[in-house]
C-alpha cells in the first residue's frame, strides 16, 4: 500500500516523516496522537462514513477525515483545535441520538467503544427530545444476537465478514435512520460462526450467545492462551470469573492470529465445564470402572506397569501420547516411555509428517520454516491439497489478507474444492491422492492427466517459476518420499521457499517435536544416532534401546494379537482414531492406563483412568503447525483432575520405589521447558518474548537431510476435522456443536459470491 | 423458475447488457416486479442465480430503493407528491382526499386489491403541482374532481389518458426566452429522427467527427458550459480530466436521476428531444474516447425509457449509434438505464454504486469519476441537460454559446418555475436573466396578487432568498454571492400565506427519507430535525428548538460524506435564520398562514 518514499508533514505541531501514501490517521498513531473513529478499522476498507475523525488541514476549507486523508509533503494536520473537538461532540450527539442510553444493563458496558468515545468526547447532557426508534432484538443463531438500536452503523462487522472471512453473510438493509444490518437469512445466520463480527462491534449490536449477560467484564480476569483446538496456535483470551471460563475472544489481537479467531477458538472452550468431565480416578474393579482415591488409582497403575514389565519384558508395553498435551508433558512422556519404561513403543496420532519435513529439510529447515506471519507476507503460496477453510482457518485468513492487501500470488493443487480457491490465481483440481502425482509432473513433466488438468498445471508451473520467494503449505498428502519431491521441486523457484506442513491440533507439531515417535528422539534424531542416544540416555538417567519401536496402529495390532500386553495412553483416543470398532479384541492386553478429560472409547475400555487437566488448566507451552512456540496458562483450577505433567511426574517416583527408572525431577512445567530450550535441537528459544504472551518460532531438526526417510503407508493421516468438529474434544464443546451448520457434515461453505473487493 | 416468456427475453437481453452482471440487477427487479406485482423469495433466487449474486446482495438493494416491493401493490399504485411544489398547490389537501377516497392509508392496499396508496417524494411534475402517479403514468395539474374521475374510470378497469406532455413544457414562448435546447418542445413528433434531423440534428456530430478530441473540449471549454445538475462545474474542463492513454475502456454517463424537489427539466427534455441528449454524448464519447454510453434515468420516469429506447433504435439505424459511426471509424454504443427511487442516486458516485447493481452509497474522492469511475474505469458524467446542450455548442461554436450567457456561465439552461405563481412551466433563459423578471415576467407574476415570500432558487437543496433578495442575475456567480446557489433550475416560488415552519419542515422530510444511512451526521441529522420540525410545527415547540434547529443543521454543515447533508442543512438554517419570526409565533400557538393551521389541528 505505500512505497518507499518518504514525505514529511506537520501534525499537531510535530513534524512527521513517513511513508508516501500513509494514512493521516496512521500518521497520528505513530505520534501518540489519538484520532477518534469508529468506522476505520485497519485491513479493512475505508468508509469515511462515521465522521469522528475529522481533522483540520491547512488550506483545506472543510475538516477532512483522517481515515481517507493522505499525508503529503507540507501537509499541516491539526487534530485538537476547538473547530476538531466540536465535530467529535457534535457527532457523539447524533450518534447517541437513536442510541439507547442504558449502558449499565448493555452488555458491552465497560467494554464498549461508543462508551469510551462519549466520555472522553461527548456532551454531558442530551438534547434529544424526541422518541427514539426501537426494533426488537434479533437471535440470528445460538452464537450471534443483533440488538438494531445499539447499532451504530459503522459496517465493520459487513466489512470483516465479506473483506476478511470471504464469507458475506452480513449486509445492509433499509436506508436512512432505518439502515440496519441483515443476517444472509432472515432469521439465522448461515455462515463460518467465526464471530468475528461480535468482536469487531465497538458497542453492543452484536453479542455472543455464549457470553452475553451473565457478568460485567471488569467482574473477570483475562488469561491469553493459545487455542486447545486446531494446529494454528490463534490466541484466545479466556474471560474467567469464579473459577469459570464466561467467554473466549480475540480480546486484545496480540497473538499470532492478530485479530483473527474461528468459531472453536471462540465458542469451543466450554468443555472445561462439560457435566460429563471425569473428575475422579476411576479404577477398573469386577469389570466396571469405578472411582477410586487418586492414591489408590496411582498405586494401581504403577503395581501393575511394574507387574507388566517385570512379567513381560519392556517391549510388551506401548505409549501413545497426545496431539493435544503441552511440550514439556511430551518431554517427559518421550523420557517416561523410553527410559522409565525402556520401550520404544512410543507415538501419537501423526496428521502431517513433520519429521518428514525435518529429514528432507535438514539443517535448512533453521531457516525454511514458515511461520504465520510469513504467509500473509509472502508474495506467492503454493497451497497443496488440505482444505485449509475448514482445517486451518488461521492459515486460511493469512491467504486471504494477504491476498487483499498486498496481492499475495496462491496457486493450489487439491482434490477437493476449496472456498480458498476463490482467492487463487491458479487452482488445479486432481483426483484423490493426485496430489503428489501433480509434483512429480511439475518436476519431470511426465505423468497422466487429462487435457485441462494438464493445462493448468502448466500455467501453474510458469506462474509459480516467475514468483520471487513462495511459502509452500501443505497437508497429509504429502508425506515421506513426496516431501522430499517438493522439496527438491521448490529449488528451481526463483527465490527463497519457506515450508509450513499442515498438521490437525493444538499440538501436533510439538508432539512429533518433542519425539513422540517410534524412532525420534526430541528433535528429530534418529535412533540410530548414538551420540544423541547416550546424550539423552545421560540426561535422563537411563539407556535409550537402538532398536525403533512400534508405530500406534503397530501397537494397537500387537495389542490384538496378544504380543502387547500394557499400553499407556496419555491424552488420545486410539481406538477411534485408528478405528478399533471392537475394544474387546484388544483382549490380550493386561493392562491399559489412559489419562483423559472425558471417557472416550479407549477410557471405556481401560483399567485405570485418570482424570487430566485440560490445556486451558495448566502452565506449559505449545507449538503449533508452522513451528511457533507459545506459552499456556492455568486459566481455571482443574478442580480435581491433575496435568499430565503432575501425573507423569508422581508415577515416575512411585514406579522408582518399585524399581523401575529413577524419579524425574523437574517439579514445574517451567523447569522441563528450561531443559527442552537447552537440549532439544531447535527450541533454543528465549524465553522473554514467550513470557510476554509472544511467540518464537523452533525449528526442530534432524541434523542432515535423509534419502531414506518414509513412512509406512496408514501411519499419518488427518481426522479432517472441519469449522465445527475438533476430534474427541469436539465432542464435548456443546456450544460449537449447537448450531445448523456444525448439524452438517461436512459443512460447506459455498456462497458462490465474489468478494466486496473484487466487485 | 419458469419465467413468462417475454420477461425471460428482457433477463436474458439484460444479463448481457452490462461489463458486470450484477448492473441488471435492478432492472431485472423492476421488470419482475412489474411482471408479478411484487417481488418474492422465488423470484429473488431466481434474480440471484441469474446473475451469480447471494440473496444478501440482492435484499441489500431491494431494500435501499424506495419504489421495490416485497409485498404486493394494488393493480393501480397510487403515488401522490406533497413536496414541495405540490404541497405549495394543495398536494396536502389533495393527498387527503384521495386517502379518504380510497379508504386506505400510507403504503395500505384496498380490500379489493384495485388500489394502493403511497406518499411519495418528489416526481419531477413540479410545473404541474399537484400531481400524482398511477403505476408509471403522470396526472397532472390535479384537483379532487380531476382525481375523482380518473379512479372511477380506475374502478372501471379503464385507462384514463396521462399528461401527455410534461406540464408546463408547452407554452408560448414567454418574453426573454431562448429556446436552445428546447426549440423542439411542442414541435409535432420532435422525437422522431427524421424530424430532428430536420432541425439540423446530428450536424453536430458530423461536424464533430471531423474535429479531433482536443478541438471538441476546446470548443466546449470556450462554451463555458457549466454543469446543470446543481454543482455548475466547468463541463469543458471536465472532460479534460478524462486520461487519454489508458488500456481501460472508458464511459459516458448521463445522469437523468432527476429527483431534486422543484426541478423537471430534464423529463422534457428527453421525452421531447432524445435525439439530442444522444447526440451529445455521442460527441461527448468522441471527444474523451469512449465508445460506451450508459443514460441512467430515474425510476419514476419509467415511461421515457420507451421513448429513449426507440430513439436510440433510431439512431442505431440510421448509423448514429454503433460501429464505425457515419463512416468515420469511430464506434459508440449507448443503453438506457433506470434506478428505482432513491434521491441520492443522482449524486454521480452513487449513481454509479447504483448502476453497477448496488445500494446508492456514494464513493469515497479521490479518485474521481474522470480516472476511477463506472466499473473502476474513466468515467465522464454529466447532468442530461448539459449533454443536451453540446449538439448546439457544436454547431454554432462554443463562442455564440457563450455570448448567450454572462461571463463564466454560458448559454441558456431550462428552469422549472413551480409554486405561488400564474404560469408554472419550463422555460429556457440565458444565464443572468435577473430573477425578478423571471417571477414578474416569464412566469406571470404571484398567484392571485399575493405578495411574495420566499424563493427557492434551484432545488431544495438551495438556502432560500426571501422577497428583498430577487434582484440577482441568475448565473452561477451572482447567486453565490448573495449566499444561495444556482443549483438545478427548480426555481420554487412562494407567496406571503406560506408557513416556513412548514417549508422547513417538509424540506427535512425529503432529506431524512433520501438520506442513504452511510454517514452519521446526515443519518442522525436528518432524522432528528425531522422529527423535532414535525413536533415544532404541530405545536409542541419549546424555546430551545429555534436555536437547537439552527445548531444541528450546522453541526451537519460541511461534515457529511456527501452534499446531500449540506443540501438538508442549508435550507434549514436559511429558514431559521430568515423567518426566525415564524418560529416564534408557533411557539406561542400562532401561525397566521394557510395550510399551517391545518396541519397542527389535523395532527399530521
Amino acid at each position: 500500500m505505500t512505497d518507499q518514499k518518504k514525505i514529511a508533514f506537520t501534525i499537531d505541531g510535530r513534524a512527521v516523516t513517513t511513508s508516501a501514501g500513509t494514512l493521516v490517521i496512521e500518521a497520528a498513531k505513530t505520534q501518540g496522537i489519538e484520532v477518534p473513529s469508529f468506522c476505520y478499522y485497519p485491513g479493512l476498507s475505508l468508509q469515511a462514513a462515521c465522521r469522528m475523525c475529522l481533522v483540520e488541514v491547512e488550506k483545506m476549507p472543510k475538516l477532512q477525515t483522517a481515515c481517507t486523508l493522505v499525508a503529503t509533503d507540507g501537509m499541516v494536520v491539526k487534530t485538537s483545535t476547538e473547530q476538531v473537538h466540536k465535530a467529535r461532540k457534535d457527532m457523539i450527539e447524533f450518534l447517541l441520538s437513536n442510541h439507547p442510553l442504558d449502558c449499565p444493563v448493555c452488555d458491552k458496558g465497560g467494554e464498549c467503544e461508543l462508551q469510551d468515545m462519549t466520555f472522553r468526547y461527548g456532551l454531558d447532557k442530551t438534547r434529544f427530545a424526541e422518541e427514539k426508534l426501537h426494533t426488537p432484538e434479533q437471535k440470528w443463531s445460538p452464537l450471534v444476537y443483533y440488538d438494531a438500536p445499539r447499532c451504530i452503523l459503522c459496517f465493520r462487522c459487513v466489512r470483516v465478514c465479506d473483506e476478511g472471512m470471504d464469507v458475506k453473510a452480513l449486509g445492509v438493509g433499509s436506508r436512512g435512520v432505518l439502515s440496519v444490518i441483515l443476517p444472509n437469512k432472515p432469521d439465522e445466520l448461515a455462515c463460518e460462526e467465526c464471530g468475528m463480527c461480535i468482536d469487531i462491534c465497538p458497542v453492543g449490536a452484536l453479542t455472543s450467545g455464549t457470553y452475553r449477560y451473565q457478568t460485567r467484564p471488569w467482574e473477570m480476569t483475562y488469561v491469553g492462551n493459545p487455542c486447545a483446538h486446531c494446529s494454528n496456535g490463534c490466541k484466545t483470551t479466556l474471560s474467567v470469573r469464579n473459577n469459570e471460563i464466561l467467554r473466549a475472544n480475540n480480546r486484545d489481537h496480540s497473538g499470532i492470529n492478530g485479530e483473527f479467531l474461528c468459531a472453536k477458538g471462540r465458542f469451543g472452550y466450554d468443555f472445561t465445564s462439560n457435566p460429563e468431565r471425569i473428575r475422579q480416578p476411576l479404577v477398573r474393579r469386577n469389570g466396571k470402572l469405578e472411582p477410586a482415591s487418586w492414591e489408590d488409582a496411582l498405586e494401581e497403575v504403577a503395581r501393575r506397569l511394574k507387574q507388566a514389565h517385570a512379567t513381560h519384558g519392556p517391549a510388551a508395553i506401548g505409549v501413545i501420547g497426545s496431539n493435544h498435551t503441552t511440550n514439556e508433558e511430551n518431554y517427559l512422556l518421550n523420557r517416561f516411555a523410553r527410559v522409565t519404561l525402556g520401550t520404544n513403543n512410543l507415538d501419537h496420532h501423526r496428521t502431517a509428517d513433520y519429521a518428514g519435513l525435518a529429514a528432507a529439510l535438514g539443517v535448512r529447515a533453521r531457516d525454511s520454516l514458515a511461520t504465520m506471519a510469513d504467509v500473509y507476507n509472502a508474495p506467492a503460496v503454493l497451497l497443496i491439497g488440505n482444505d485449509v477453510t475448514q482445517q486451518n482457518p488461521l492459515v486460511a485468513w493469512q491467504i486471504r489478507t494477504g491476498v487483499r492487501h498486498h496481492g499475495l500470488q496462491l496457486y493450489a493443487i487439491n482434490n477437493l474444492p476449496s472456498k480458498i480457491h476463490r482467492q487463487a490465481k491458479i487452482a488445479v483440481e486432481v483426483a484423490k491422492g493426485g496430489e503428489h502425482q501433480a509434483l512429480r509432473w511439475l518436476a519431470t513433466e511426465k505423468g497422466q492427466f487429462d487435457a485441462k488438468t494438464t493445462e493448468a498445471l502448466v500455467q501453474l508451473k510458469a506462474g509459480l517459476e516467475a514468483e520471487k520467494d513462495v511459502v509452500v503449505l501443505f497437508g497429509a498428502d504429502i508425506q515421506g518420499a513426496a516431501i522430499r519431491d517438493l522439496v527438491s521441486l521448490t529449488a528451481r523457484f526463483g527465490g527463497k521457499t519457506k515450508f509450513m506442513v499442515l498438521g490437525d491440533y493444538a499440538n501436533s507439531r510439538g508432539a512429533a517435536d518433542m519425539g513422540i515417535l517410534p524412532d525420534r528422539l526430541p528433535g528429530y534424531a534418529h535412533l540410530s544416532d548414538s551420540a544423541e542416544r547416550a546424550r539423552f540416555g545421560k540426561l535422563w538417567g537411563g539407556e535409550i534401546s537402538a532398536a525403533p519401536g512400534l508405530a500406534a496402529r503397530a501397537m494397537l495390532e500387537a495389542a490384538v494379537s496378544g504380543k502387547l500386553k500394557a499400553l499407556y495412553v496419555v491424552g488420545a483416543n486410539p481406538l477411534k482414531t485408528f478405528g478399533v470398532a471392537q475394544p474387546d479384541r484388544l483382549a490380550g492386553l493386561e493392562l491399559l492406563v489412559v489419562h483423559d478429560m472425558f471417557l472416550t472409547e479407549t477410557a471405556q475400555r481401560a483399567d485405570v483412568v485418570l482424570p487430566a487437566a485440560s490445556t486451558y488448566e495448566k502452565d506449559g507451552s505449545l507449538t503449533n503447525t508452522a513451528g511457533e512456540v507459545q506459552l499456556t496458562h492455568r486459566s481455571i483450577d482443574p478442580q480435581g483432575p491433575r496435568s499430565d505433567f503432575d501425573l507423569l511426574r508422581i508415577l515416575s517416583h512411585q514406579l522408582s520405589m518399585l524399581g523401575i527408572g529413577t524419579p524425574i525431577r523437574l517439579r514445574t512445567p517451567e523447569a522441563a521447558f528450561d531443559e527442552i530450550r537447552q537440549n532439544v535441537a531447535g527450541y533454543d528459544l528465549s524465553p522473554a518474548t514467550l513470557l510476554a504472551g509472544g511467540s518464537e518460532l523452533a525449528t526442530a531438526t534432524s541434523k542432515a537431510p535423509e534419502a531414506a526417510y518414509d513412512v509406512p503407508v496408514g501411519a499419518i493421516f488427518s481426522s479432517q476435522d472441519y469449522l465445527f468438529t475438533s476430534g474427541t474434544l469436539g465432542r464435548y464443546c456443546s456450544r460449537l456443536t449447537s448450531t445448523n451448520e456444525a448439524k452438517q457434515t461436512p459443512w460447506v461453505s459455498s456462497p458462490n459470491t465474489q468478494s466486496w473487493w473484487q466487485r | 423458475m419458469q419465467l413468462p416468456p417475454p420477461l425471460e427475453t428482457k433477463f436474458n437481453e439484460l444479463a448481457g447488457r452490462y461489463p458486470i452482471k450484477r448492473s441488471a440487477l435492478i432492472p431485472m427487479m423492476l421488470y419482475a416486479q412489474d411482471q408479478f406485482g411484487s417481488l418474492s423469495d422465488e423470484i429473488l433466487q431466481e434474480i440471484a442465480t441469474r446473475l451469480d449474486l447471494n440473496m444478501i446482495q440482492v435484499e441489500e438493494t431491494l431494500s435501499y430503493y424506495s419504489m421495490l416491493r416485497r409485498k404486493p401493490a394494488g393493480r393501480n399504485h397510487i403515488q401522490v407528491c406533497t413536496n414541495i411544489s405540490c404541497m405549495l398547490r394543495g398536494g396536502n389537501e389533495l393527498y387527503k382526499h384521495v386517502q379518504k377516497r380510497l379508504g386506505i392509508g400510507n403504503k395500505e392496499v384496498s380490500a379489493s386489491g384495485t388500489f394502493s396508496l403511497e406518499e411519495v417524494e418528489c416526481i419531477g411534475a413540479c410545473t404541474g403541482a399537484p400531481a400524482m402517479q398511477v403505476n408509471y403514468d403522470f396526472y397532472e395539474d390535479l384537483d379532487a374532481d380531476k382525481v375523482d374521475a380518473i379512479f372511477e374510470q380506475l374502478q372501471d378497469s379503464k385507462k384514463p389518458k396521462p399528461s401527455a406532455v410534461t406540464a408546463g413544457a408547452l407554452h408560448d414562448r414567454a418574453p426573454g426566452e431562448v429556446p436552445v435546447i428546447s426549440r423542439l418542445f411542442g414541435v409535432p413528433n420532435s422525437t422522431k429522427i427524421d424530424v430532428y434531423r430536420k432541425h439540423e440534428g446530428y450536424q453536430a456530430l458530423e461536424k464533430a467527427l471531423k474535429m479531433t478530441p482536443d478541438q471538441i473540449i476546446d470548443e466546449v471549454k470556450k462554451s463555458n458550459l457549466r454543469g446543470r445538475g446543481g454543482a455548475g462545474f466547468p463541463t469543458g474542463m471536465k472532460w479534460s480530466f478524462v486520461p487519454k492513454d489508458t488500456a481501460k475502456p472508458k464511459y459516458i454517463l448521463a445522469n437523468a436521476d432527476e429527483s431534486e424537489p422543484g426541478t423537471c427539466k430534464d423529463r422534457p427534455l428527453m421525452e421531447m428531444d432524445p435525439h439530442q441528449l444522444i447526440e451529445g454524448m455521442v460527441i461527448a464519447g468522441r471527444a474523451v474516447g469512449s465508445h460506451q454510453g450508459y443514460i441512467y434515468i430515474r425510476g419514476e420516469y419509467r415511461y421515457i425509457l420507451d421513448i429513449m429506447d426507440a430513439a436510440i433504435a433510431e439512431a442505431y439505424a440510421n448509423g448514429y449509434l454503433g460501429k464505425n459511426i457515419q463512416g468515420s471509424g469511430f464506434d459508440f454504443e449507448l443503453v438506457t438505464h433506470t434506478g428505482a427511487g432513491a434521491y441520492e442516486c443522482g449524486e454521480e458516485s452513487a449513481l454509479m454504486e447504483s448502476l453497477e447493481g448496488k445500494r446508492g452509497y456514494p464513493r469515497i474522492r479521490p479518485p474521481f469519476p474522470a480516472v476511477v469511475g463506472l466499473y473502476g474505469c474513466p468515467t465522464v458524467i454529466n447532468n442530461a441537460e448539459t449533454l443536451s446542450t453540446i449538439p448546439a455548442i457544436l454547431r454554432k461554436g462554443g463562442d455564440w454559446y457563450a455570448s448567450l450567457g454572462t461571463p463564466k456561465n454560458g448559454g441558456t439552461r431550462l428552469y422549472s418555475i413551480s409554486g405561488h405563481i400564474n404560469r408554472p412551466g419550463i422555460y429556457e433563459l440565458p444565464l443572468g436573466f435577473p430573477l425578478r423578471r423571471m417571477i414578474e415576467e416569464v412566469a406571470g407574476g404571484m398567484r392571485g396578487g399575493k405578495k411574495l415570500k420566499a424563493v427557492i432558487p434551484g432545488g431544495t437543496s438551495c438556502p432560500l432568498l426571501s422577497a428583498d433578495e430577487i434582484d440577482v442575475a441568475m448565473d452561477y456567480d451572482s447567486v453565490a454571492k448573495i449566499g444561495s446557489m444556482l443549483g438545478s433550475g427548480g426555481t420554487v416560488i412562494m407567496d406571503e400565506d406560506t408557513c416556513m415552519v412548514d417549508v422547513a419542515r417538509r424540506i427535512m422530510h425529503f432529506y431524512a427519507h433520501e438520506s442513504c444511512g452511510w454517514c452519521i451526521p446526515c443519518r442522525e441529522g436528518t432524522a432528528w430535525l425531522q422529527k423535532m420540525l414535525d413536533r415544532f410545527h404541530e405545536g409542541g415547540g419549546r424555546e430551545e428548538d429555534i436555536p437547537l434547529i439552527d445548531e444541528l443543521s450546522k453541526n451537519m454543515l460541511g461534515r457529511t460524506f456527501c452534499p446531500l447533508g449540506d443540501a438538508a442543512a442549508l435550507p434549514t438554517i436559511s429558514i431559521v435564520k430568515k423567518w426566525r419570526n415564524e418560529f416564534e409565533d408557533h411557539l406561542h400557538g400562532k401561525c397566521a398562514y394557510n395550510n399551517a393551521a391545518e396541519l397542527i389541528a389535523g395532527a399530521h
